[in-house]
């Protein structure tokens, strides 16, 4: 397969646009000259500052929480052996959501980290309760209908907290905020929460693709044909889980990057997993950083969630448009 | 090459014991519900079966999962197809247990009469072709022992009489059986060996000639047998 390598090319060739704009753009514009001397520690102080202060932590963060909603999303929809899975589907993000708005409507306790602590915790408590009911053989279909459970659970008590807070509309909007999703006034600190995790489970998920493609034709053909599919199973939900919660933690609930960028590369490479993870790696990371760049200009209402959907909602459909599934 | 001793599942299969040694070509008959797709995969270890199996003298739990794939090829009567693969890939999965060496894939799919649409994606094939597909993904394994469900159900008179050339050919090129459950009573009439199966259990186990009679097809199908002379279809250069 010759043509892997050129496709690889092209993602990372996009990956690195997408790095680029996200150090230089913002209201204040670096040229690529004063990025690339800031980051060799040159140039002068405020350009150094803006870049790794500012710039450098919420692009770090967006592109690990982008490359695992992107991992996340090929897993889950390989898993339930349904194009329409996406990463929050077992109630990882809303329990992540919950714990998050949870920390925002008491007032922080622990300082700024108390968001992101308490939307892992929430994440972890639902991935911690998806694990349970996998270990103990829960079929895909058990485990969909505890998500859907899940998700109602944590999503009526996000609505319960949000609107007990509207009446202080500064809560409310905080609340508002991070259940859109954003990777703005990241700091180094939210790098290190979530690139560790994030990064490992990237690399132990890639080797994962070959027995996922039998997989997505059935688990007693995957079985028969030398796969442990009961371990596999265990490691995919473990895997994608841990991702989700990572990236939630760090950037809010970011919309639409796990269902959409799988589905997009599936459409024009083909579903053979060994290609589909890497490259919805490469290209969720690059929708969350280039989605990123609206919302420093277009004001507060534009979030990063929002956008990610605003894009990738009538791309799908153009895509769909032009080669039914 | 593969034996089952008081091979039992909860309900649906009770008490089946049979061994089936290389060279020999099975077909499985017996009426919906009979057991004939819980026996399969209980031999192929793909369902939790009370009793004991052995694949050539090992025995199934024993056996890691990747030598499994070397070892029996199983093809089910269903197959997912929701993500559009191409079928040269489907076939190519074949060789999952050799570490996808791509060997015997245009071999095997040439006799299953897939070459022309390798590239095509299993979700617009026809029911037909996408079974010969997964038969050839079967076939690609190169494991001695194959156990097919019901091959032939959606397949054309040509196509189905190719499979159990197929199954025949295996089975006499020496050390391969070749398990296949079956609707069409006289098909087995190209098998060595019948096994009936009727609630659960088995029946008769012997040639077609001597244990296909009528009180025995009467008793389990609960249809009247005769003999008569008819057009019989066969592949070209064997009438």
């Amino acid at each position: 397969m010759p043509k892997i390598p050129l496709i690889f090319t092209g993602f990372i060739l996009l990956l690195l646009f997408a790095l680029g704009a996200s150090l230089a753009l913002g209201e204040a514009m670096l040229s690529p000259v004063e990025v690339w001397e800031a980051i060799w520690g040159d140039g002068d102080d405020s350009s150094r500052i803006i870049l790794f202060d500012i710039r450098l932590p919420r692009t770090i963060v967006g592109l690990f929480a982008g490359a695992g909603l992107g991992a996340s999303g090929v897993v889950m929809q390989a898993y339930f052996r349904n194009p329409l899975a996406s990463p929050g589907l077992l109630g990882v993000s809303s329990g992540g959501a919950l714990g998050a708005v949870l920390a925002i409507a008491l007032g922080s306790v622990l300082g700024v980290f108390s968001v992101p602590m308490a939307s892992v915790a929430g994440a972890f408590m639902a991935t911690g309760a998806v694990i349970m009911l996998a270990r103990k053989g829960a079929s895909p279909e058990h485990l969909l209908l505890a998500g859907v459970a899940l998700n109602a659970l944590f999503g009526a008590a996000t609505s319960f907290l949000l609107s007990m807070s509207a009446a202080h509309t500064h809560l409310g909007a905080q609340i508002l905020f991070w259940l859109m999703g954003g990777i703005e006034n990241r700091t180094w600190e939210h790098v290190w929460m979530s690139f560790p995790g994030i990064l490992l489970a990237s690399l132990l998920l890639l080797p994962l693709g070959r027995p996922m493609n039998l997989l997505a034709l059935g688990d007693s053909g995957a079985q028969s044909l030398g796969v442990n599919v009961r371990r596999l199973r265990w490691q995919l939900i473990v895997l994608s889980t841990i991702l989700t919660a990572l990236a939630t933690a760090v950037g809010g609930i970011i919309g639409f990057v796990g269902l959409v960028v799988p589905h997009i590369i599936r459409l024009t490479h083909g579903p053979d997993h060994r290609r589909l993870l890497p490259l919805s790696m490469l290209g969720g990371a690059s929708l969350v950083l280039l989605c990123d760049l609206p919302t420093r200009f277009l004001g507060s209402g534009m979030r990063l969630g929002v956008i990610t959907s605003l894009v990738g909602g009538p791309f799908l459909l153009w895509l769909l448009r032009k080669r039914p599934c | 090459m593969l034996r089952a001793i008081s091979l039992s599942v909860d309900g649906r299969l009770r008490d089946v014991s049979l061994g089936v040694c290389g060279g020999e070509c099975v077909a499985i008959l017996g009426p919906n519900g009979a057991g004939k797709s819980t026996l399969l995969r209980a031999l192929a270890g793909l369902l939790r079966a009370a009793g004991s199996v052995c694949w050539m003298g090992t025995a199934l739990e024993r056996i890691p999962y990747i030598e499994r794939g070397r070892r029996l090829a199983w093809l089910g009567q269903e197959s997912a197809a929701e993500f559009a693969f191409p079928v040269r890939d489907v076939v190519a999965q074949g060789r999952f247990a050799h570490g996808d060496d791509n060997q015997r894939i245009d071999e095997v799919m040439a006799a299953l009469d897939i070459s022309h649409i390798a590239n095509r994606s299993i979700t617009e094939l026809s029911g037909g072709e996408r079974r010969r597909v997964f038969l050839a993904r079967a076939l690609a394994t190169g494991a001695p022992i194959q156990l097919w469900d019901e091959p032939t159900s959606s397949l054309d008179v040509r196509h189905a009489l190719e499979v159990y050339a197929l199954a025949r050919n295996l089975a006499n090129s020496g050390d391969s059986c070749v398990l296949v459950s079956l609707h069409d009573i006289r098909a087995a009439y190209r098998f060595d060996r019948v096994i009936v199966l009727d609630q659960g259990k088995l029946i008769v186990d012997g040639s077609p000639h001597d244990v296909l009679t009528a009180p025995l097809i009467r008793q389990v199908f609960l249809v009247e047998a005769r003999f008569l002379t008819s057009l019989v279809p066969e592949l070209p250069g064997i009438v």
